[in-house]
């Protein structure tokens, strides 16, 4: 070898020894830097498993390990404090906790843990060793050691009770609005903003006789469906425009009234729903509002009908303030006053209206005694607007209103005119009746004094002459002169009976009781009643109300009569009498020379005499008739010529 | 003792003073008669008040001056209402006998058909008044 290839090797020694010695310092910095590094990551090992350590045990959700069998080893502060159990003292097992009628799903949710190596979300109620009934949460996975044997199951249990109760009390609370809306007397639909249905009730179904359920409704398009609907209604295509114009405008309407072909009366609201400034939907809600609408209508049928009445009644109608002043008058008042409305309004009554001052007075009284809250009735006289003189009757009431306070008073006028005008006149006619009455009555004195005065003068002459002739005049001058003062008795009788007969019923008869029984005892006994005739009562007669002379002189009247007209050998007078309801009836019979039939009517009237003689005016009977008038009564008779008369008569109780 | 009267006979019938007159002639009484054919005859007489007459026959039918007027006019003298009044009269009107009671008569008789009651009727109405004690004015 040479020197030179010694030199070389020698040379290249060195560099190899050099090289292996710079390797050898750079691998002596890399390991000792490799140290460091695994030093530094087993320190962060440590700490990571410290912190992870730390986790689990100080995490506010319970964190628990268990066996393979189901025994817990482990329990972080949250567990023990959930579940109340010290597994440090005791031995407790899962199935201990598990919720009884939870079992089930408890063990299916073990089998996944067991097939899938865990479980999650796993909610179930448990019980803690008070027995207390708790929600919990659960997520759960198996831990397995380096040879991928499971060996244990770990779980974070969240206590989730409070949340629970809440949601219970959020679906409780949910299920009752939605039986309220679903029961509300208001058809309801919800729609989103697509305008599906998201929610619709019962009522809305009934409304528009949909015969489905209203869950049954829910994502139907309502603007499909109410294209189809249109029908329904009274007037489809407005119902439609309507909608249209809603649906573009998307703003609150409330109030809107469809017509339904079936009479109902639909009130409808539309309310958009907005949130945060964004469409989420539209709620419309329907009401059926028939029965106000019809109870408005025939509210204001009733009123159309009292107004047409006030209208077009005969009655004046007029309304004013407490003031006097004009506020309403009708039809008829205007027609009865002469004025218009319009000339009427505002102005004060009582200067449109002049008025005497009788009623002026009565209107003032009247007006008194109104503002007292009295309501009144009374007659003034008034001029037209043609200065035509009226008679109203007027009956007025205060007007009050809701609060109690009097407005004013409303008047109702009735033209009275005419009736006024006939009562005058009837008042007049009755005044000049009873003066002519008067003046009949005294006519009839003065006639009769004037007629008596010559028959006196007559006599006193004959007397005279008699006397201042004595025994100068024959027998039968002496006769004639007897004949002159019989006929004068005669002629003075005749105008008695007239005067009599015209008094009775002038003079103010005055009505008391009678007692016929002695009224007509004391007349038989003053009258003259020939020996062979015999008068008799069946019955006692009764008391009556009424003019005593009067029915003295219908007794006595009765009772000549009988007594004249008896040419019997015995005669015989019955006098009886028969209780009617309101009456008597009495009855005078005679067994005298009788009346024909055709003269029963005549004989009431005035000088009708059937006999003449001395002491027969004919006016007796007329005179018993009018006195039976006076009574009330009647008067006929029953007779048979030759057999006997039977007088009848009825007087008032 | 029976006084002679002076009797103011008012009455429009000529046969009716005729009748008084010849009454008391008959009867041969000692009255005076003076004779008013109406009431304002009568009143003008009564006048003169130094010759009143003791009492008034009146009838009440008469002209002018009725009978009852004149009555009203003789009761509301201070003096003559004093005089006794007979009413002789027709009328047995019920009316016309109250308001001559009314007013104030004396008395009131009627006048009977038959001249020989009318003098009885006199007779003692004369003889009444005759022993009556009368004012003098």
């Amino acid at each position: 070898m040479s020197q030179e290839q010694v030199q070389i090797l020698q040379r290249a020694l060195k560099r190899e020894k050099a090289a292996r010695k710079a390797a050898e310092s750079i691998l002596e910095e890399k390991s000792r830097e490799l140290y460091f590094t695994s030093q530094r990551l087993e320190q962060l090992l440590d700490e990571k498993s410290s912190q992870l350590q730390g986790v689990f045990e100080n995490i506010v959700d319970a964190y628990v390990v268990m066996d393979l069998q189901g025994n817990f080893i482990k329990f972080n502060e949250a567990a023990t404090k959930l579940f109340g159990y010290d597994i440090s003292r005791e031995k407790v097992n899962v199935v201990k906790l598990i919720y009884k009628e939870d079992y089930p799903y408890a063990i299916a949710s073990f089998t996944q843990l067991q097939t899938k190596g865990y479980f999650k979300n796993y909610e179930a109620r448990v019980y803690t060793k008070s027995k207390e009934v708790k929600w919990v949460h659960i997520n759960a996975s198996v831990i397995f050691d380096k040879d991928k044997n499971p060996v244990a199951a770990q779980g974070i249990v969240r206590d989730i009770t409070d949340q629970k109760e809440s949601e219970e009390k959020l679906i409780a609370s949910e299920n009752r609005l939605a039986s309220l809306i679903v029961n509300l007397d208001s058809g309801i639909v919800l729609e989103d903003e697509n305008r599906n249905i998201v929610l619709t009730n019962n009522k809305f179904c009934e409304l528009f006789n949909i015969e489905a359920k209203p869950s049954d409704l829910i994502g139907m398009d309502c603007k499909a469906a109410s294209e189809k609907n249109k029908v329904l209604f009274k007037n489809p295509e407005s119902f439609l425009q309507r909608i249209r114009a809603i649906d573009a405008a998307k703003k609150v309407v409330i109030g809107d009234d469809l017509e339904m072909v079936d009479g109902k009366i639909l009130e409808r609201n539309y309310i958009p729903i907005i949130i945060g400034g964004s469409n989420k939907g539209y709620l419309w809600t329907f009401k059926d509002v028939t029965l106000n609408r019809t109870y408005r209508k025939s509210l204001e049928v009733q009123k159309q009908k009292y107004y047409n009445i006030i209208a077009n009644m005969h009655l004046g109608l007029i309304e004013v303030d407490t003031k006097g002043k004009i506020l309403m008058v009708n039809q008829s008042f205007s027609e009865m006053s002469g004025y218009s409305m319009q000339e009427l309004s505002g102005k004060l009554s009582k200067e449109v209206f002049p008025i005497d001052k009788k009623s002026s007075e009565i209107i003032k009284d009247e007006n008194i005694k109104r503002n007292k809250g009295e309501a009144n009735s009374y007659e003034i006289q008034i001029k037209n607007k043609n200065g035509e003189e009226k008679y109203w009757l007027v009956s007025a009431a205060p007007n009050i209103n809701i609060e109690g306070v009097q407005t004013g008073s409303i008047g109702v006028t009735l033209d009275i005119t005419d009736f006024k005008n006939l009562e005058l006149q009837k008042e007049k006619l009755l005044s000049k009746l009873e003066k002519s009455n008067d003046e009949l009555q005294e006519y009839a004195h003065i006639v009769s004094h004037d007629l008596k005065s010559p028959l006196r003068s007559i006599h006193a002459l004959v007397s005279w002459l008699k006397e201042d002739n004595q025994g100068k005049l024959d027998d039968v001058s002496i006769q004639n002169i007897g004949l002159i003062e019989t006929t004068l008795e005669k002629m003075e009788q005749l105008i008695t009976d007239v005067l009599n007969y015209s008094s009775v019923g002038a003079e103010t008869s005055l009505k008391t009781e009678v007692d016929l029984n002695s009224l007509v005892n004391e007349l038989v006994s003053i009258l003259y009643i020939p020996e062979h005739i015999q008068i008799k009562s069946l019955h006692a007669l009764p008391n009556i109300n009424g003019d005593r002379t009067k029915l003295q002189q219908l007794f006595q009247n009765l009772i000549s009569n009988a007594v004249k007209f008896i040419d019997k050998e015995q005669g015989s007078i019955i006098i009886d009498v028969e209780d009617l309801k309101s009456h008597y009836k009495f009855s005078i019979q005679d067994n005298g020379i009788g009346i024909e039939k055709k003269y029963h009517d005549k004989i009431f009237k005035i000088f009708h005499s059937l006999k003449k003689s001395k002491d027969s005016s004919g006016i007796g009977l007329s005179i018993v008739k009018k006195i039976v008038n006076l009574h009330e009564g009647e008067i006929w008779l029953d007779s048979k010529p030759n057999i006997g008369t039977t007088f009848y008569f009825t007087l008032k109780k | 003792m029976t006084k002679k009267l002076k009797i103011l006979l008012i009455e429009d019938d000529m046969i009716e003073i005729m009748k008084l007159n010849r009454t008391i002639s008959t009867l041969k009484l000692d009255h005076t008669i003076i004779e008013a054919n109406n009431g304002e005859d009568a009143l003008q007489l009564l006048e003169q008040k130094d010759n009143l007459p003791d009492i008034i026959l009146l009838d009440l039918n008469m002209p002018k001056i009725n009978g009852i007027e004149f009555l009203s006019i003789l009761k509301k003298d201070d003096v003559l209402k004093y005089i006794p009044t007979i009413i002789l009269t027709t009328s047995n009107n019920q009316k016309d006998l109250l308001e001559c009671y009314k007013i104030g008569v004396a008395g009131y008789v009627l006048k009977p058909l038959k001249y020989e009651e009318y003098v009885s009727k006199i007779e003692k109405l004369l003889s009444y008044w005759s022993i009556n004690e009368l004012i003098v004015v």
